[in-house]
């Protein structure tokens, strides 16, 4: 009798297993626990936010740990703030220096029009999954999202694509998933002296997602010289992302004689632990 | 009184995998050491699975509900091992196994 009872309650938790993973259920059960735990977990995430700010602050200013806070906090604000700030110059740099080149094409080519800039939602992080490097957000198909959209900071950093839409979430898989791979350029600083003096040289690569929140370049050409700090943008080339959004800097460039083309680690402009606030990019 | 003992701790263990859950995917996912977010539930299953005895089952019934909120919350972009019931199994073998070794090969006096 015990084991009938047994064998009972394991066919039935089979089979309810297989009803959760069935095409149509599973994405509505997931939206369902999704939009329990919502509140919870953005709450969650903001304090997660704050209090990593103030370990950061004081892991920072540790020998000043014990002199006036006043002083030493505003400190920490402005220096915050400027922070912020050549983040985002850097990007809007970046930005012109792509558009002043279009602009030299559009001129010789009179006929196509201005480009239009992107279309975006607003949308917010309510959690990190953790085996692997994708994070959730608060729009789904009600909000128009759609599966590979692009996802950007507002320092119009990149941040991933959209892998997976609920119908009031969806999943965002980050560049440093180890299943993302895209084309990059590589801006080199401008050029005073040698050959293409006066010039951006420019090099193609395809960057690779690590995770754990690495990246890394991969077919450079062996000729191409890397350098470290040389900026990382997004190309037009795979059409999966729009073109000119900042995804890091160069930090170590790894040359081989066996191999054909170089690659480099990349040094990624997005940080989990500044990340709150997310747009959506719908139209570029 | 020892079934509706037992219904409480079973509350008890899920109610408090949920929060250690919340806790691990919104709130120490800021608190990465070079991009590893601490597995809490983990932990806490082979914690609970090596401190108790090795005949009671709320090391069992903590993986199942451990493994349960992680399916969860775990995305599609892992291809086909996002089905819901992964973690489950993986966190149910990983409790067995203890119990099997506490059982098979470590004395209690």
């Amino acid at each position: 009798m015990k084991i009938i009872f047994k064998i009972a309650i394991l066919f039935l938790v089979v089979s309810l297993f297989v009803f959760l993973n069935l095409g149509p259920v599973s994405p509505r059960v997931k939206n369902f626990f999704y939009s329990i735990s919502e509140p919870a977990q953005k709450w969650l995430w903001e304090k997660g936010a704050r209090l990593s700010n103030f370990f950061e602050t004081i892991s920072e200013i540790h020998p000043a740990l014990f002199e006036k806070w006043g002083g030493v906090r505003s400190l920490k604000n402005e220096n915050d703030l400027l922070k912020l700030e050549i983040k985002t110059l850097t990007g809007e740099n970046l930005v012109l220096s792509e558009l002043k080149k279009e602009n030299e094409i559009l001129r010789e080519a009179l006929e196509i029009g201005l480009k239009k800039d992107f279309k975006l939602i607003f949308a917010q992080v309510i959690g990190k999954d953790v085996s692997q490097d994708t994070i959730l957000i608060n729009l789904g198909s009600k909000d128009g999202v759609k599966v590979g959209l692009p996802v950007i900071t507002q320092q119009k950093t990149l941040v991933g694509k959209i892998s997976q839409v609920y119908e009031n979430f969806s999943e965002v898989m980050l560049v440093s998933n180890k299943k993302s791979s895209f084309d990059a350029k590589i801006l080199a600083p401008y050029q005073t002296e040698g050959f293409g003096a006066g010039s951006d040289t420019e090099t193609y690569g395809i960057v690779k997602g690590k995770g754990n929140f690495k990246l890394y370049l991969d077919l450079i050409p062996k000729e191409k010289e890397l350098k470290d700090g040389d900026q990382l943008v997004t190309s037009a080339l795979g059409g999966i992302f729009p073109p000119g959004l900042l995804i890091g800097e160069v930090k170590e460039v790894k040359k081989s004689d066996v191999e054909l083309f170089q690659k480099a680690e990349i040094k990624p402009a997005l940080d989990i632990k500044e990340l709150e606030f997310l747009f959506v990019i719908t139209k570029w | 009184m020892q079934t509706s003992n037992g219904v409480k701790n079973i509350f008890l263990i899920f109610f408090s995998f949920y929060i250690l859950f919340l806790l691990q995917t919104s709130f120490l996912a800021h608190f990465n050491i070079a991009g590893m977010v601490p597995n809490l539930i983990l932990i806490s299953i082979i914690l609970i699975n090596f401190f108790e005895k090795p005949s009671g089952d709320s090391g069992l019934f903590s993986a199942v509900s451990g493994g349960f909120f992680l399916d969860m919350f775990s995305g599609a972009a892992a291809g086909p091992l996002s089905f819901i019931g992964f973690h489950i199994l993986i966190y149910l073998l990983i409790a067995i196994f203890i119990k099997f070794l506490l059982k098979k090969h470590v004395r209690f006096f």
